[in-house]
């Protein structure tokens, strides 16, 4: 079901993105991390204060005053949300609608392995840089609380908010390889993989923003991730994460059947 | 049974584009030339073969297996050079070389190593910044390097030089003394004349000719040369009724077909000093069922 000759190739691709998606990351964790002043509350929650609407926007404001509930709102409400996402949307398109559109799936394709294999190579590839990009974060996030704040992280709840962020990009990654999967170019794999998710994160900052277009929160799946209660231990809250990984399946799985079952003009 | 059968195969992109009601059989251990224009549906029949596109009606079998349900079977024995090279980016010939073996589980490597002596194939340099003839190559190495019973050739010399041509018909033609069965898609008249046993011909997505190419050779209405002592007699003899395609100077070319005695009456009664027949190309006869006005 998988050719490791591919996945090595798919994984050696990926490097170069993954080492500058992985850089940003470390300059945000650093930087924001740095920011927290467990007694005094931070400069971050000053501006929170001075600036509710705009910084609910982003999803920045805090629960409460642990340093979980302060990543959670600095990091894990925009940062970790938008990185990730980048990297579904670049990496999906190139690992199917590309090749499809410029004709080197040809080759992948002349060779005694079936559509099947290759398409769910390519999804476990995604997958493998998505678990990396996640794993490392936490592992960041951990280390750099360890030494800049011993003890005051409750390791627990990170790691929890973290698979929930990991549901979420596998659910984001299934949207964009689907794309990836049914369009033959990549304009549209793109332009499509891209926009769902994009538009339906636009919403929910709306939603953020309150009032009027509360109801909005509505008719995003970003929802579905909701970082305070998992921090909150909201058993809503699991749930929403195995919806958006039982979803995250379901997409990946239908990608690899269209794919399998379509016309390709190569 | 032909080792590849194409049976009532259709697929129609609207305006008269596609393939309608295509059959033909491909024997084995036959070299099988495939000619038609540009847009004739050469390339989507080919990827009817491949398995990249789902006849709409009938069907085509490779050995038996069915091209869409079998097809990562089928490409076990099944080479195949492509119409279009576009590799993978930033690989190096050798890194894709090396890629193509690992993923098709070749175990040994020594095939390869002969194919590119034979083509003078340093592969060293990075895909991207190769010349479309070295391309070519590295298509061809890849198609015959896990030494395949089938070959699917669309175009394959396109961008190779007049020497290498040479060495890819001779490949070609030990491929078929070992028995291998080859489709080819071509518009080196040479090759095919070469290399093919029976060619088929289609225009707008139908087959319009399918033969030897020695039947299809003679078939074909004759071209004479004829040179006659000045301009003027050869103006006047232009004028005498016959299929007439050049006058250049005092030299007259005339299609004859089955009317030979015409001819000579005429050149009978004409200050004739010289009668040639030129070899005549397959891309003539070919050209003729295009409606002629090339001939």
């Amino acid at each position: 079901m998988i050719n490791w000759t591919l996945y090595k190739r798919g994984i050696h691709g990926s490097l170069k993105m993954l080492l500058i998606f992985a850089a940003v990351i470390t300059m945000y964790f650093t930087v924001i991390i740095s920011m927290f002043d467990p007694a005094l509350g931070s400069a971050l929650n000053e501006f929170a204060k001075a600036m509710p609407e705009l910084m609910a926007i982003v999803g920045m404001n805090p629960a409460s005053a642990d340093l979980v509930s302060f990543m959670e709102a600095y990091l894990y409400g925009f940062i970790m949300l938008v990185f990730p996402m980048l990297f579904c949307i670049l990496s999906a398109n190139r690992l199917i609608a590309r090749h499809v559109d410029r004709g080197s799936m040809t080759y992948l394709l002349s060779a005694p392995v079936k559509r099947e294999t290759v398409a769910f190579t390519q999804m476990i590839v995604m997958v493998t840089g998505l678990f990396l990009l996640v794993l490392y974060s936490t592992i960041l996030g951990i280390v750099n609380c360890e030494i800049s704040f011993p003890g005051e992280l409750d390791i627990g709840k990170f790691i929890l908010l973290n698979v929930g962020v990991l549901c979420l990009q596998l659910f984001i990654g299934g949207i964009c390889f689907l794309c990836s999967c049914i369009f033959n170019d990549s304009k549209y794999a793109v332009g499509v993989g891209a926009g769902i998710p994009v538009l339906e994160f636009i919403i929910q900052m709306m939603a953020n923003a309150g009032e009027k277009l509360e109801n909005a929160k509505y008719a995003t799946f970003f929802t579905l991730f909701n970082s305070d209660g998992i921090i909150a231990g909201e058993p809503g809250a699991i749930w929403g994460m195995v919806i958006l990984f039982a979803g995250a399946v379901a997409l990946f799985g239908a990608a690899i059947v269209i794919f399998s079952k379509k016309d390709l003009h190569i | 049974m032909g080792i590849c059968e194409i049976q009532s195969l259709t697929r129609d992109y609207g305006n008269g584009r596609g393939v309608f009601n295509l059959s033909f059989s491909i024997n084995q251990g036959e070299v099988f030339g495939f000619l038609g224009p540009n847009g004739a549906g050469k390339t989507t029949t080919i990827r009817h073969l491949m398995g990249f596109l789902k006849p709409e009606k009938g069907y085509c079998t490779i050995g038996g297996k069915d091209c869409w349900k079998d097809r990562a079977d089928i490409q076990k024995t099944l080479g195949y050079i492509p119409g279009e090279m576009v590799f993978f980016d930033d690989m190096t010939g050798t890194e894709f070389l090396s890629f193509m073996s690992k993923y098709r589980k070749i175990k040994s490597n020594g095939r390869t190593k002969e194919l590119l002596d034979r083509f003078e194939l340093d592969p060293r340099s990075k895909l991207k910044k190769m010349s479309k003839g070295m391309k070519q190559k590295v298509g061809i190495v890849a198609a015959f390097m896990h030494d395949p019973e089938v070959l699917i050739l669309d175009e394959p010399t396109s961008g190779l030089d007049p020497l290498m041509q040479n060495r890819f018909i001779e490949l070609v033609l030990e491929e078929k003394a070992k028995g291998k069965t080859i489709l080819m898609s071509s518009h080196m008249f040479e090759e095919v004349e070469r290399t093919c046993d029976r060619v088929a011909i289609i225009k707008n997505g139908m087959l319009v000719a399918l033969d030897n190419v020695q039947t299809l050779k003679a078939a074909q209405a004759k071209k004479y040369v004829v040179t006659l002592e000045n301009e003027d007699a050869a103006v006047e003899f232009a004028r005498e009724g016959l299929r007439v395609t050049d006058v250049t100077l005092n030299q007259v070319t005339v299609i004859v077909q089955n009317n030979i005695k015409e001819l000579i009456s005429v050149m009978n009664r004409y200050p004739v000093i010289n009668i040639i027949t030129p070899n005549q190309s397959l891309e003539e006869i070919f050209m003729q069922y295009y409606g002629g006005d090339r001939s």
